[in-house]
């Protein structure tokens, strides 16, 4: 039945805007014998190719699953809706890049979930596979799909689409389950009932939506998860990798012919985030910080650069001004790339850690604009928030800026955050001509050009696992208000404002903390034709209220309300290692405008140390 | 042959001609893409290309004929130079070892002329269309017989009626019963400011005769560019 779609495609693409995101054959890709594998696993990311092909975590788990001599692990990418078209009319299903085979036809189909707005495109990617949307409806001839990434910690509303989510760090874990899988159908036990149940209970990290009951209380919160077999864990505890230096890191990677978001090497060089900002899901659920070591990380950087030939290396990580070694890295690191032409970023920056010794080692000679996020704009609110960036950071780092001749500073704030006043909203504002004052003050600026400093203001958005995990988002009218509140504090003409657009945000609070019963949303929200909702050109807010509506939904209850502090959230089902108690006292010193110092300062015990790991600045259990 | 005295340096780099196919599902990546392609084919090959001297130091690549998105090409030029010695041999293994097959490395050379003595290229065509029959065959060989062929052509400064005639240098159609296709052999003008693309044909064709005009499923072509000659339109360009 596999009939192979490339000759399809290959007259479909001539009729589509961007035929190289669909023509595959990249220098680097994995091709195997498709009949001497076990299993074949594609791996799905749900929005466009030069997004997809950007992610590091694909880059990791292909290559993960790729050493396996009996996977064969491919790529699918959601196509563009101008190529949709041309498959719905031409009867094209989705198709894995490297053979160009069916993915329905495949054994495992996994998608990596790293934000919510993307949640309809992975949907239309399983309708577009030619699959039931429903995990319930696939049959036992069907794919197994699984979740992973960001957002698989909290996936209620589109748990009842998924076998599976693999929650945390996939590189052991989706070998494991795979492998699982290869067994099962070896010795003839496997029904997608069985293997289920065997991967909740013997593999870590894996949920099972299916296996567990939900139900609710009168006042729509949740009443409790009850797990439907005695043998499966009552909660799912996330996987790490506990020695990052030991951790598969990919030797080459697929190389996309055209050009991607991005298009260079991205060094990870730790997992995990001292810092502790209260409104930062990744700094909660990426713990413990795990370092790698620079030995290693030169190896990996200088490995990846004969094999893809790029010119750049990213330093990618959380916070990388915060790593131990920082200074040992980037020095090994220049010793050859400096020879070979090859130039090193960073991501990103903190303002209490730039230095002119790091400007000087990172490419910093093409671009003229550095960037800096104090997300709030007065020190009250930063506490609150546990930012511990002070005004005088920002003023010596922009200073060093200055000096090496740069005249733009970007600065990232959010609106919308707990204990917000009006006060913070004119402190953006101020600390944006603070900045343009420094600029004139600071004797080595380049003469005659004048600086630009922009504002970019994001709506906050209350994520879970996070000490705001139990805030009300602020209505859209009053965002709304804000921005513009922000717009009238801006007087200085150096100043230029941009912010986000609160619809989204709102959307995606809605998603964020939501639970099951937004499933049937998001399936009328399919069949209403919506994707790509991450793209503003796709994005319809008041189709997005309606559907939530249509579903018997109502927006607020999870945007805007406030939950008690004993009420059992969805994602309470999963233990990311930090505990419920540690999040609630960060939420009390948020209010109490106390900060709490960093992990390398000072342990706050929040719990994530019973995970393990090597060259983390945690005690140990 | 002699062989050559001169030492390869810095600051006497070698020029070498990398003679490179582009086909299959390739056929779709741009021109701009496949120059960036290289730049890192180069390097993760580790042959000793020569960077350019200055602010951001790059190995100096230069393309001949650009070839348009959907047409495949068995014949194409790219000029480099190398700061040290290496055979021609050992460059073409050490490319080919880091690229794929449909977009591989025929041959590397010492250059024996210079891109603008290039005159003419060669195309092959495979057009299945409804329709296709001696009769069309027939019909396509007068069309690109007459005498002007005038056809809108785009340039920078806007749209311009010129004669495609002159820059044609021979065309034999067939039809192919087999596949029910139409074979087109076609040797155009290649010369920089008198490029004759291969699409217009088509575009003429699809014009003037309404072929590939209905189900891009059932219809579709294909155009391969073969070799490259002098203007002669003979001798092959080396």
């Amino acid at each position: 039945m596999s009939e192979n779609y490339r000759e399809r495609l290959d007259n479909i693409l001539r009729a589509v805007q961007k035929p190289g995101r669909y023509c595959g054959g990249e220098y680097g890709q994995t091709l195997k014998d498709k009949e001497k594998v076990k299993a074949r696993f594609a791996f799905c990311f749900p929005d466009s190719y030069e997004i997809g092909m950007s992610n590091l975590g694909i880059r990791i788990l292909y290559g993960v699953l790729n050493r396996e001599d009996d996977i064969w692990c491919e790529r699918a990418y959601a196509p563009w809706p101008d190529m949709e078209e041309m498959m719905i009319k031409y009867n094209v299903p989705l198709t894995a890049q490297e053979s160009g085979d069916p993915i329905a036809d495949f054994d495992i189909i996994g998608f990596t979930l790293q934000y919510e707005m993307c949640y309809t495109n992975v949907l239309n990617m399983i309708k577009l596979a030619g699959l039931p949307i429903y995990a319930k409806d696939r049959t036992d001839d069907m794919p197994i799909i699984i979740g992973g990434g960001p957002c698989s910690y909290n996936a209620e509303p589109i748990a009842d689409f998924f076998d599976c989510f693999s929650i945390g760090e996939g590189e052991e874990a989706l070998v494991e389950f795979t492998k699982l899988y290869i067994k099962m159908k070896e010795d003839g036990t496997y029904t997608r009932k069985a293997f289920l149940h065997e991967a909740a209970k013997t593999v870590g990290g894996i949920y099972v939506p299916s296996l567990y009951d939900v139900t609710y209380k009168e006042d729509g919160t949740i009443k409790a998860y009850t797990p439907v077999y005695d043998d499966i864990p009552s909660k799912i505890t996330k996987r790490i990798m506990p020695d990052m230096d030991k951790s598969y890191f990919p030797d080459k990677l697929v190389m996309p012919y055209i050009e991607t978001v991005q298009d260079r090497i991205m060094l990870e060089v730790y997992r995990g985030c001292i810092r502790g900002c209260r409104f930062c899901q990744a700094g909660i659920v990426y713990r413990p910080v795990r370092e790698k070591t620079p030995e290693v990380l030169c190896r990996q950087a200088k490995c990846l650069y004969e094999s893809t030939g790029y010119d750049e290396i990213s330093l990618s990580s959380l916070s990388i001004s915060d790593y131990t070694q920082i200074e040992k890295l980037t020095t090994d690191l220049l010793e050859w790339t400096d020879e070979k032409n090859v130039s090193l970023s960073l991501p990103s920056l903190r303002a209490d850690s730039f230095t002119k010794e790091l400007m000087d080692k990172i490419a910093t000679v093409r671009s003229s604009s550095l960037t800096f996020a104090p997300e709030a704009g007065t020190q009250r609110l930063r506490d609150v928030i546990n930012k511990n960036v002070f005004e005088d950071d920002l003023k010596r780092a922009v200073n060093v800026a200055f000096d090496a001749g740069k005249t733009q500073v970007k600065l990232y704030f959010m609106n919308g955050l707990p204990t917000e006043t009006s006060e913070d909203l004119e402190g953006i504002a101020n600390l944006a001509k603070t900045v343009v004052e420094e600029y004139y003050k600071n004797p080595n600026r380049r003469k005659g050009k004048s600086p630009q400093v922009t504002i970019s203001v994001a709506c906050f958005v209350p994520k879970p696992f996070t000490p705001f995990q139990w805030e009300p988002q602020d209505t859209m009218d009053m965002l709304e208000e804000k921005n513009e509140y922000i717009r009238d504090c801006v007087t200085d003409r150096k100043v230029r404002y941009t912010h986000h657009d609160p619809r989204t945000s709102h959307i995606e609070a809605v998603l964020a903390r939501g639970d099951r019963r937004l499933g049937k949303a998001l399936e009328i929200a399919l069949n209403e034709g919506f994707r790509f909702d991450a793209w503003e050109e796709y994005f319809d807010y008041d189709k997005w209220i309606s559907v939530i509506e249509k579903a018997g939904l109502d927006p607020a209850f999870y945007a805007n309300r406030r939950r008690g502090d004993d009420e059992i959230f969805p994602w309470d089902i999963i233990d990311c290692g930090v505990t419920k108690e540690f999040l609630m006292r960060e939420r009390n010193n948020a209010y109490a405008g106390k900060t709490t110092p960093n992990c390398r300062e000072k342990c706050s015990a929040c719990g994530a140390n019973k995970l393990g790991g090597e060259r983390s600045c945690c005690p140990k259990k | 042959m002699l062989s050559e005295k001169i030492m390869v340096s810095d600051e006497n780099p070698k020029p070498i001609r990398i003679k490179f196919r582009k086909v299959g599902m390739l056929r779709f990546i741009s021109h701009l893409d496949l120059q960036r392609t290289f730049s890192k084919v180069i390097v993760r090959s580790g042959i000793p290309a020569w960077y350019t001297k200055g602010f951001n130091p790059h190995a100096k690549l230069v393309f001949a004929l650009p070839l348009s998105v959907g047409t495949q090409s068995e014949t194409e030029f790219l000029d480099i130079r190398l700061r040290e010695d290496m055979s021609c041999e050992e460059v073409k293994k050490r490319l080919n070892s880091v690229l794929t097959d449909e977009l591989s490395v025929t041959d590397v050379y010492v250059p024996e002329s210079k891109f603008q003595d290039i005159g003419y290229a060669k195309y092959e065509m495979n057009i299945v269309t409804d329709g296709a029959s001696e009769e069309l065959a027939e019909k396509i060989r007068q069309l690109f017989a007459a005498k002007p062929i005038m056809m809108l052509k785009r340039t920078k400064s806007g749209e311009k009626e010129i004669d495609i005639a002159p820059l044609i240098h021979s065309i034999s159609v067939s039809y192919d019963k087999e596949s029910d296709s139409i074979r087109i052999s076609a040797v155009l003008s290649a010369v920089s400011d008198n490029y004759l693309s291969p699409e217009m044909l088509v575009n003429k064709m699809k014009d003037e005769l309404g072929i590939l005009s209905h189900d891009i499923m059932r219809e579709n072509y294909t155009i391969f560019r073969t070799e490259v000659y002098l203007p002669d339109g003979e001798t092959k360009f080396r």
